[in-house]
């Protein structure tokens, strides 16, 4: 079959009522379900697996797919509203979009968390059609001395949500990374900081982690100063329409996360978050508005989701162009494809083209019903900002055990939130930030399986650290910034002492 | 009026004798199903599809729980210390209940903390190298091995899972004199450590057929020897047994159902005839063979046997080999 009989077969494959509702639904389903604190769009996707066994091939995973990307949106919802990220890739967007909320511009974040994820997500689809084969390629190249180049880059993020004080912020980092140890060590298989516990083995559960250092020192606050900051204890509505202005003037940023999603997206084992998070830190870094970062700033939320969101499209490359699991959700759809007797890989696109560019149209067609079910969704969420906090937050505490305990089922899980509690309500009461120690955690067990692995490959030798041109790239990337970094730290003293001089003289 | 009393005394009956299995005194109320792995690997997928064909035979519904971590050990465990009423079971695996048990000396429980009450899903192991590797046969790569242990490397899914005992067999029992000094590179996922071997940044890996069928589908693997005793039809490779070492054929990988050590006879009785009814649903046996499995049906004590036996073979590998780790 040529491309144009598969696109047409393709096309009727797509446009039947079935199809088409099976997306809607997912999406819909996604939506509510990654809204849900404690729901991921993995979970989401794993329970809505079994229904798919019966529907026909095409509509069972375009109903995966609308749920996967629905839910990956979803996340955005809480982690702006009430704090509380459902993702590790979702934490990213509550720096700047739990700030604008408490400014009573919830309205307009969700929506540039929209129309950032919606427009990222379009390019990332564009990625997997256009370039599959190539990225997919690309992808391949990246062993663990790659991966771990990678993330020793990103590490350098932290020095960009620091806030005031890079010590603090290193302090934070540091913790982070120690907590992140905890559990069964990967080479050797023996117990780490485990202290006998058999709950401990597995490490610390990262969404309990995540809420606990987010959501609950805003709750602890709360209940210790007894009443609320604002006259009448109502978040103001604020505007709630985004000017469009807004979106055009995040536009550049909303593109560049998308390129860094569909970039990371295509190599297996990496995941939103850190996507997430370079997107962010990029946007910071070029954002003429940089110190209004993590102080409420829109260009942040569109780069965060925008970051997150340019994944979506993207995993499905490895699986389509490879046949491989790019990250737990794929891995599901990859299950989804093999019950109906489907072969993703290579092989795909000769023996089931039509299904191949059936998804491609189903991919872009998720994007637009994502736009309006998002926009139908935020509407009815929004009102949460205006509960008076003393009515809100007991419901959110709520939510934050009910959602911990999702997760894994355990008791444990829920007294490791309340601890990481008020680790963070003191570390909030000592100035110290939150996002560097969260930023080490998730990224700190990738570097150092991703070390060992490269040191196991390499007998010990360094030298695999520096074995071709993705590493030479990500090392220079490092030094660059660690760089500017000093040298504009000592600028900054010199101008203060000088200040100081000046004001000394006077 | 009287006709009516009659009808409906006699639909009471009916009904009654219709059901006989919801008359049970197990399940009193829902059972959970823990799975110590997570949501879309295989061992979560065939006790979803498990409980599916049992929603219609229980009173009750059966829950799937996930409990992740440590290798299948944080589920095991949550399960042993459970209530003994039979409410909540586990789907224990070969990783979980015989290579753990058999590996790690500070595992916080053992076998005997489990009542097995049958297995209903085998895996068996095939090894494979990259199909651009120049190695074709599983002589070719034992010796490379034997030339150059430090120039092979092999993928698992960490310490204590089937991926790295099996290879570790494997050499063994090619008469490799020491498989330790072969590089092991635990990555965090089956599909991570495929793919790894796929590009080329380690030479081979053994593990479950099901999670190697798609890769050497699309010809990106090339599988070296199954351990099944005939020949599987996805993979042209030579058995174990048509090799010449047909004790490796105790190298498989299962799914079974377990309760704590005190799991009530009734709960006991009734999970063997829901494993029976589902082992013979057709939709259940084929939604597990198309994801790779053999669907089988082991009672109580043919599951103890075939599980002890697999333990102590594993057992003698680990103390001859000095595998274990605290």
């Amino acid at each position: 079959m040529t491309m144009m009989d598969n696109a047409a077969a393709a096309l009727s494959l797509v446009a039947q009522w079935g199809s088409l509702l099976a997306l809607l639904v997912g999406v819909a389903v996604g939506v509510v379900a990654g809204a849900i604190p404690g729901m991921s769009a993995t979970m989401a996707v794993a329970l809505a697996l079994p229904f798919t066994f019966a529907l026909e091939p095409i509509y069972g995973i375009l109903l995966l797919l609308g749920v996967y990307k629905g839910g990956i949106f979803g996340g955005s919802i809480p982690a702006i509203l009430i704090k509380t990220p459902g993702t590790a890739a979702s934490s990213a967007t509550v720096l700047d979009g739990y700030p604008l909320a408490e400014q009573g511009k919830s309205g307009q974040a969700l929506q540039m968390a929209l129309y950032a994820s919606c427009i990222a997500d379009l390019i990332s689809n564009l990625a997997l059609i256009l370039f599959a084969a190539w990225l997919a390629s690309f992808a391949l190249k990246f062993g663990p001395p790659e991966f771990f180049t990678l993330i020793l880059f990103s590490l350098s993020i932290i020095a960009g949500v620091s806030g005031g004080s890079l010590v603090k912020g290193l302090i934070a980092g540091a913790f982070g990374l120690l907590l992140a140890t905890v559990g069964l060590d990967l080479v050797y298989g023996t117990d780490r900081f485990i202290f006998g516990h058999p709950d401990m083995m597995g490490g610390l559960n990262f969404i309990a982690v995540l809420i606990g250092l987010f959501a609950l020192p805003e709750i602890i606050a709360f209940a210790m100063n007894g009443k609320d900051e604002r006259e009448g204890g109502v978040r103001a509505l604020g505007d709630h329409k985004l000017p469009f202005s807004e979106v055009r003037r995040c536009m550049k940023t909303i593109i560049r996360g998308g390129v860094i999603g569909s970039v990371l997206g295509a190599i297996p084992g990496i995941g939103a978050a850190p996507s997430a998070f370079l997107s962010y830190s990029e946007a910071r870094r070029t954002s003429p508005n940089k110190e209004n970062f993590g102080k409420g700033e829109l260009e942040g939320v569109a780069a965060a989701e925008a970051g997150n969101n340019g994944v979506c499209g993207a995993t499905l490359i490895p699986l389509l162009a490879l046949g491989i699991p790019g990250d737990v959700i794929t891995a599901i759809i990859i299950g989804a494809f093999m019950v109906h007797g489907l072969q993703p890989g290579p092989m795909m696109f000769a023996t089931n083209g039509d299904m191949i560019y059936a998804l491609f149209m189903g991919l872009i067609l998720s994007s637009i019903f994502l736009f309006f079910i998002g926009g139908a969704s935020i509407r009815l969420f929004r009102f949460i900002a205006d509960i008076p906090k003393s009515v809100l937050l007991p419901g959110v505490l709520v939510l934050c055990v009910y959602g911990v305990y999702a997760v894994n089922n355990s008791v444990f899980d829920i007294l490791v939130m309340f601890a990481m509690g008020w680790v963070g309500y003191l570390m909030m009461r000592l100035h110290i930030p939150a996002a560097p120690f969260l930023i080490a955690f998730i990224l700190g067990p990738l570097l150092e399986d991703n070390f060992r692995q490269a040191m196991l490959m390499g007998q010990g030798d360094f030298a695999i650290l520096f074995r071709s041109p993705i590493t030479w790239v990500f090392w220079a990337l490092t030094v660059f910034t660690l760089t500017v970094l000093i040298r504009n730290g000592l600028r900054d003293r010199k101008a203060q002492q000088g200040r100081l001089a000046v004001a000394n003289k006077d | 009026m009287k006709s009516i009393k009659r009808i409906l005394g006699a639909s009471a009956i009916l009904a009654t004798a219709a059901m006989p299995a919801f008359a049970a005194d197990y399940p009193k109320r829902p059972v959970t199903l823990v799975v110590p792995y997570g949501t879309g690997g295989s061992t979560d997928i065939a006790s979803r599809s498990l409980t599916n064909v049992l929603g219609k035979h229980s009173s009750h519904p059966i829950m799937v729980v996930n409990r992740v971590g440590a290798a299948g050990v944080t589920g095991s465990v949550s399960v042993a210390n459970a209530r003994d009423d039979g409410h909540t079971v586990l789907a224990a695996r070969v990783g979980s209940h015989t290579i753990n048990p058999a590996m790690k000396r500070t595992l916080p429980y053992t076998l005997d903390d489990f009542r097995f009450v049958g297995v209903f899903e085998l895996n068996a192991v095939v090894c494979a190298t990259g199909a651009n590797s120049g190695i074709d046969t599983i002589e070719q790569l034992m010796d490379k091995i034997k030339a150059d242990p430090g120039s092979v490397s092999y993928v698992s899914t960490g310490v204590g899972t089937l991926l790295q005992l099996a290879s570790i067999m494997i050499m063994d029992a090619y008469g490799i004199e020491n498989p330790l000094a072969v590089t092991h590179l635990p990555m965090r996922g089956g599909g991570e450590a495929a793919t790894a071997v796929f590009a080329g940044n380690a030479t081979f890996v053994c593990t479950n057929s099901s999670d190697l069928a798609s890769f050497v589908a699309n010809k990106q693997l090339k599988p070296l020897l199954t351990t099944t005793k005939e020949r599987l039809p996805a993979f042209d490779a030579p058995t174990v047994a048509e090799l010449g070492h047909p004790e490796l054929e105790v190298l498989v990988g299962w799914t079974g159902i377990a309760g704590p050590a005190n799991l009530p006879d009734e709960a006991a009785v009734q999970w063997g005839e829901w494993l029976k009814i589902a082992t013979s649903d057709q939709g259940f046996v084929d939604h597990l063979t198309r994801m790779g499995s053999e669907v089988v049906y082991m009672d109580p004590d043919e599951s103890k046997q075939f599980i002890q036996h697999q333990y102590e073979v594993f057992k003698e590998l680990v103390t001859r080999l000095d595998l274990s780790v605290e």
